[in-house]
């Protein structure tokens, strides 16, 4: 479990950075906070002729307020993300789905951006990204582009990112005081890749839902956007919903698979179950404040 | 005849920080990765990727070309040096094991070439450039396709690797068992484990010179390494020193080297350099040795009082294609029943050959027995209508029932697992969880209560050769300070700390003052170390008993120099006392001075020094007992478990450490956790294992241990110090006590099938009603075996006499070859007719016996009683001056019988 051998640069800027990446022609592979690419690199999964270190540029770090919303640097750590004020009262529940991230040790080095770019299905970051509507925004010699983060995402690992362009910030629509966070996560050991994921927000006016951003993770070769459900709830009067019949239609979007660690009839079975238990419980929540 | 130093135990007992938590606990250990020799050389492995086939060729001439890389060696290149690999009781293996694949691959990580290289990133880079091209044949992968298949292995006559017990059950036993009024049939599937270590399989082999040989290795005793290789690789012990000072963590993987650290030695000794390979985590998953997968079908038969009337158990193992040491696990068979009242057993057990990694042993390698019978147990009390306490108040063997022989011939006189289930049930209220139970239920939540009790064999010596006492060596310095080679090896024990605990104790010293030197067998003397919870017993036997000569030693001593009695001298926190005279009081250190430099002082007869040593063996077997409740529930949304309370009531007799006791508890109650829970070492249908990282090898973390309750009884064992092992226990009454709790939980969906893991996605099947496990079909052997079966041996009987017949009469040098080593004797034949008449002769004495001749065959049945009454068959084979065959040794399985004419 050692790696080939690789050439590695640490630019201090962007354009440095993606002058490398073009020069690369499709050999570099980008380093962040490493937790994923380091044991692939060591299991010679991952054989890249050169590695661009991105740690050292600042611009690429911290949480901003920005017109519209909320910008996150791709190389801001997990747990400065999950203790950041701005955050905390913008987007909780991307707070509370970054708990759910690893480990706190992995989390000390793992970065919002990273877990976003690499697009493990099961990841909570992706899925929180396509729940809630962000944009990643990717930079490269040839320009800028915004992608909505349903749009990332083709495969496991496998996104419309060109080899040679970097991600330099996400950004979070706002979410009004007053959204209610959605969060299930059924993991078998806490810290493990999800089982089943559910993550997203509800927009709620009196006693109306307004706004709608359902996203499964682990229940695919992508994160998933529960859309089907997101179009039942829109409209509807909290009192009124019929939640095992809207968890219905969430699953209903979804492709899981089978594993080593649970079946997609699994999945599916008790995905349902997860939809139908958070939906209840946020919806109660709600009404109860 | 010696009273020890001082009266009452002041360290015995108590929870003395551990003498190794300060090297361990800052990152100061020395395990084998931390050793770095002048000129050290690095190995990778190139590793099969199939399972099973041929190798055609291996080209390494890229590899070699690569800069930085000394040699790349395939068997063809290292055969000439001797590795005959032997098993952990130093017998040979049953079937041909070379330290690199020889032609053939038979699991998926099998060795085939290694690099040796300035470091392991140029040795990984070179591993890649070594080409190899197989010719792939159908693997036998799980029980189920060795069982229907012929034998993976050229030099084996089918994949049974080991047998035992009967195949035809004794007609009393079926009439007990179809006659009882109750009969359950439970089957227990268990996986296959990982034993994950966090410190890998590892070694520096450095050679000194073309005759010695130094070996850091991680490892469960350094003696014993060093008789093992002495043997395999046909060096002088007395050449080889092993160090192992820190270990990571074995569970039974280290007992002894296997295939790469043979090959490293062996590359180190051919290149004149040391060497080192430290094993990699996918290769700790994927190629080191592993334990468990096992099928029993236990039958369990009732009389209508719910008391046991006869149990029958059919038990199968995967042994891999390269076990240490082929296994049909007769302790599983030996230990289910002695601690009930069971009044008949037969078995049938059998190890298998399959094309996957080896089987080794794990922490408690016969658990198997606890986790069928307990939840039999429970399975027959919820069948029969019973209580599943009260099933085993009926059933088990208290104190007042003891002395006891089981059927198998194992004696116990100081069990205590009744009296352990009544000590926690006086700190567990049951009555008031049955009600908590039943309300919550109402709520629709599931809880459940799993009670288990068992008992352990510990501290084994005597019986095999290779367990052998312990050995203690005691020395009080001139300076007054203790120093103590113990043969006790740690993997995370602390032996350091009991060891001197003991000392101190039993020698009137303080506890800093003792420091105690193990991992080296050039200290000390031969042991197996850790390996089946022995070293607080003999270790602290042996420590005791040294402490106890020592401390004459200085009593006699200081009564000669303070011209008192020897009675009347006491050593007291590194003093010495005479009784009712302060004044006469001197530190230890005055008196050890005396005693190595100033001999003139000295008693006639008296040796310079202060130094003692005893090597300990106890009584042959020490039981260890216990009984542990545990409480779940169970979401029966997702089939997910949370342990909501463990409590353990154990009896290990006298407790050292109380501490320690209860790490070494905690430490196996987590594995425990893991087997039941999470962890499965599985392969695909072409024998690739489905798990490479922990990400799907999934051990317990410790979000998944809850905080462990302790109940100690301490009842003495007759070991010198009365002390009980403690290492294994957890890992064998953890798995039953968690399984009864789920199935209690989920009773009114139906009997749960104990098929191991009871992941989420099983447990949600069972509750609504789909079938747990997907039936499997085994892979069948084409009418034309894919390689030509090896010429068995022609069947000894119904040979027509011939008048050509060679005769087998005369003197015939004689060896069985059994699991547990070879055994020597003298064979007399003579035969008139088809009669046959002879005698062996060991020093185990002498013995006639009458049989049959007929051609070249001789056979006959000769009654033995030790080490248990049975009936050895023999059947042998005359070819020439030499004879070959077998003998049939009743529930022992059948050994290969070689011999040559005298």
């Amino acid at each position: 479990m050692k790696p080939a051998p690789f050439d590695y640069v640490a630019p201090r800027t962007v354009e440095e950075a993606c002058q490398l990446l073009s020069e690369a022609g499709g050999g570099a592979t980008v380093l962040a906070g490493g937790q994923t690419l380091m044991p692939l690199l060591a299991l010679r999964m991952s054989q890249p002729f050169i590695i661009v270190d991105i740690n050292r540029i600042a611009a690429l770090q911290g949480v901003s307020k920005v017109s519209g919303g909320t910008r996150i640097g791709p190389v801001t750590r997990q747990n400065d993300a999950l203790v950041d004020p701005t955050l905390k009262q913008a987007l909780p529940v991307l707070v509370t789905a970054l708990s759910h991230v690893g480990h706190h040790q992995t989390r000390n080095r793992g970065t919002i951006g990273g877990s976003i770019a690499l697009g493990e299905p099961a990841a909570e970051m992706p899925a929180t990204a396509v729940a809630l509507g962000a944009k990643i925004e990717a930079r490269s010699v040839r320009g800028v582009r915004s992608i909505a983060a349903e749009d990332l995402y083709l495969g496991p690992y496998m996104t419309t990112l060109e080899p040679d362009e970097l991600v330099t910030g996400i950004d979070y629509p706002e979410w009004p005081a007053g959204t209610t966070p959605v969060f299930r996560e059924v993991a078998r050991r806490p810290g493990d890749f999800a089982l089943i994921g559910l993550v997203g927000a509800l927009g709620v006016e009196d006693g109306r839902i307004t706004r709608a951003g359902l996203g499964w993770f682990g229940m695919g070769a992508t994160p998933i956007k529960a859309r089907q459900a997101e179009q039942a709830l829109l409209g509807q009067s909290v009192s009124g919903i019929d939640v095992q019949a809207i968890a219905e239609l969430a699953v209903a979007d979804t492709a899981p698979f089978d594993d080593h660690h649970a079946s997609a009839d699994y999945r599916q079975r008790v995905g349902k179950r997860v939809f139908a238990r958070a939906l209840a419980e946020a919806l109660d929540i709600r009404q109860a404040a | 005849m010696s009273a020890p130093g001082t009266g009452a135990a002041r360290y015995i007992g108590q929870r003395v920080p551990r003498k190794e938590d300060a090297r361990l606990l800052t990152g100061r250990g020395q395990f084998v990765d931390d050793v770095a020799v002048p000129g050290m050389l690095h190995i990778a492995f190139a590793r099969s990727p199939i399972a099973r086939g041929r190798i055609v060729s291996i080209d390494t001439s890229a590899a070699r070309d690569l800069p930085g890389v000394h040699a790349v060696f395939t068997y063809e290149d290292i055969k000439d040096q001797q590795a005959d690999f032997l098993s952990f009781y130093l017998a040979p293996i049953e079937v041909r094991v070379t330290p690199l694949a020889d032609g053939r691959v038979a699991h998926v990580g099998d060795p085939v070439a290694l690099v040796v290289a300035q470091d392991r990133y140029v040795a990984e880079d070179a591993v890649s450039l070594i080409e190899v091209a197989y010719e792939e044949e159908d693997p036998v992968v799980t029980l189920d396709d060795a069982r229907n298949n012929p034998s993976i292995h050229p030099d084996a006559e089918s994949n049974i690797a080991a047998d035992m017990g009967d195949e035809d059950i004794d007609d009393n036993l079926q009439a007990l068992l179809d006659n009882a009024p109750h009969l359950i049939t439970h089957k227990v599937i268990h996986q296959r484990i990982s034993q994950s270590p966090m410190e890998t399989r590892g070694v520096v082999a450095v050679p000194e010179g073309p005759e010695e040989l130094t070996v850091y290795i991680t490892c469960q005793s350094p003696h014993a390494v060093a008789r093992w290789l002495s043997l395999v690789l046909g060096m002088p012990q007395g050449s080889i020193r092993v160090i192992a000072k820190d270990v990571g963590g074995s569970f039974g993987l280290k007992n002894h080297p296997w295939r790469e650290e043979t090959s490293a030695i062996l590359a180190a000794r051919k290149l004149g350099r040391p060497i080192k390979w430290i094993e990699d985590r996918l290769e700790n998953l994927t190629a080191a040795n592993q334990a468990r997968e096992q099928e029993m079908t236990l039958r369990v038969a009732f009389d209508a009082e719910a008391k046991l009337v006869a149990s029958h158990g059919d038990y199968s193992v995967n042994n891999g294609a390269y076990p240490l040491g082929a296994d049909a696990n007769i302790a599983v068979h030996m230990f289910i029943w002695p601690a009930y009242k069971m009044p008949a057993y037969s078995f049938l057990s059998r190890g298998w050959y399959t094309n996957t990694i080896g089987l080794a042993a794990y922490r408690g390698p016969w658990a198997m027995e606890s986790l069928a019978r307990e939840t039999a147990l429970d399975a027959a009390a919820r069948k029969i209508g019973v209580d599943p306490i009260e099933i085993r108040r009926r059933n088990l063997i208290s104190l007042k029932d003891q002395p006891a022989t089981s059927g198998l011939g194992v004696y116990v006189d100081d069990i205590t697992p009744a009296e352990c289930l009544e000590k926690l049930l006086q700190n567990f209220d049951v009555a008031a969880f049955r009600a908590e139970q039943a309300a919550a239920r109402k709520e629709g939540r599931y809880l459940g209560l799993g009670i288990a009790t068992y008992i352990e064999p510990t501290g084994a010596a005597g019986s095999i050769s290779v367990m052998t006492g312990e050995l203690a060596q005691l020395r009080i310095e001139p300076t007054g300070k203790v120093t103590a080679m113990m043969s006790t090896h740690s993997q995370g024990h602390g032996t350091q700390t009991t060891m001197a605990q003991v000392i101190a104790d039993r020698l009137g010293v303080p506890y800093d003052d003792v420091t105690v030197f193990e991992g080296d067998s050039s200290r000390g003397g031969y042991t197996p170390g850790a390996a089946g919870s022995r070293q607080g017993v003999i270790g602290g036997g042996a420590a005791i008993k040294a402490s106890e000569l020592l401390a004459d030693k200085v009593k006699r001593l200081a009564a000669h120099l303070l011209n008192a009695n020897t009675e009347s001298i006491r050593i007291e926190a590194g003093m010495v006392h005479v009784e009712g005279a302060p004044e006469m009081s001197r530190t230890l250190r005055s008196i050890a001075e005396t005693a190595y430099g100033e001999p003139d002082k000295l008693p006639q007869d008296f040796e310079a020094g202060l130094e003692a040593q005893y090597r300990y063996t106890p009584p042959p077997v020490t039981f260890t007992s216990a009984a542990h409740a545990c409480v779940v529930e169970v979401d029966i949304d997702t089939g997910f478990v949370k342990i909501q309370r463990w409590i353990s009531s154990e009896d290990c007799g006298t407790v050292i450490h109380p501490a320690v006791v209860e790490g070494q508890i905690a430490g196996g109650l987590a594995q425990a956790i893991g087997t039941v829970l999470l962890e499965e070492m599985s392969f695909d249908d072409r024998g690739n294992p489905t798990a490479a990282t922990y990400k799907d090898y999934m051990l317990p973390a410790i979000s998944d241990v809850p905080t462990f309750e302790f109940l100690h009884a301490n009842t003495p064992s007759k070991s010198v110090g009365g002390i009980r092992g403690v290492g294994e226990g957890g890992a064998i009454i953890g798995p039953p006590t968690l399984v009864n709790a789920i199935a209690d939980a989920l009773s009114q969906f139906g009997e749960l099938p104990v098929d191991l893991p009871l992941t989420p996605s099983k447990l949600l099947d069972f509750i609504e009603g789909r079938p747990v496990r997907k039936p499997k079909e085994a892979k069948r052997a084409p009418p034309t075996p894919a390689s030509p079966p090896p010429s068995a041996p022609q069947p000894a009987a119904a040979a027509a006499p011939s008048a050509t017949a060679v005769s087998a009469d005369g003197d015939w040098a004689m060896t069985i070859h059994s699991q547990m080593g070879a055994q020597e004797m003298k064979a007399r034949f003579s035969t008139e007719g088809g009669r046959l008449t002879g005698k062996l002769m060991s020093d185990q004495g002498d013995q006639e016996f009458e049989g049959r001749a007929a051609g070249d065959t001789v056979a006959w049945e000769m009654k033995v009683t030790k080490p248990v009454s049975l009936t050895l068959k023999y059947d042998l084979k005359i070819e020439g001056d030499k004879l070959s065959g077998k003998v049939k040794m009743g529930i022992f399985g059948t050994s290969k019988v070689t011999g040559e004419r005298l």
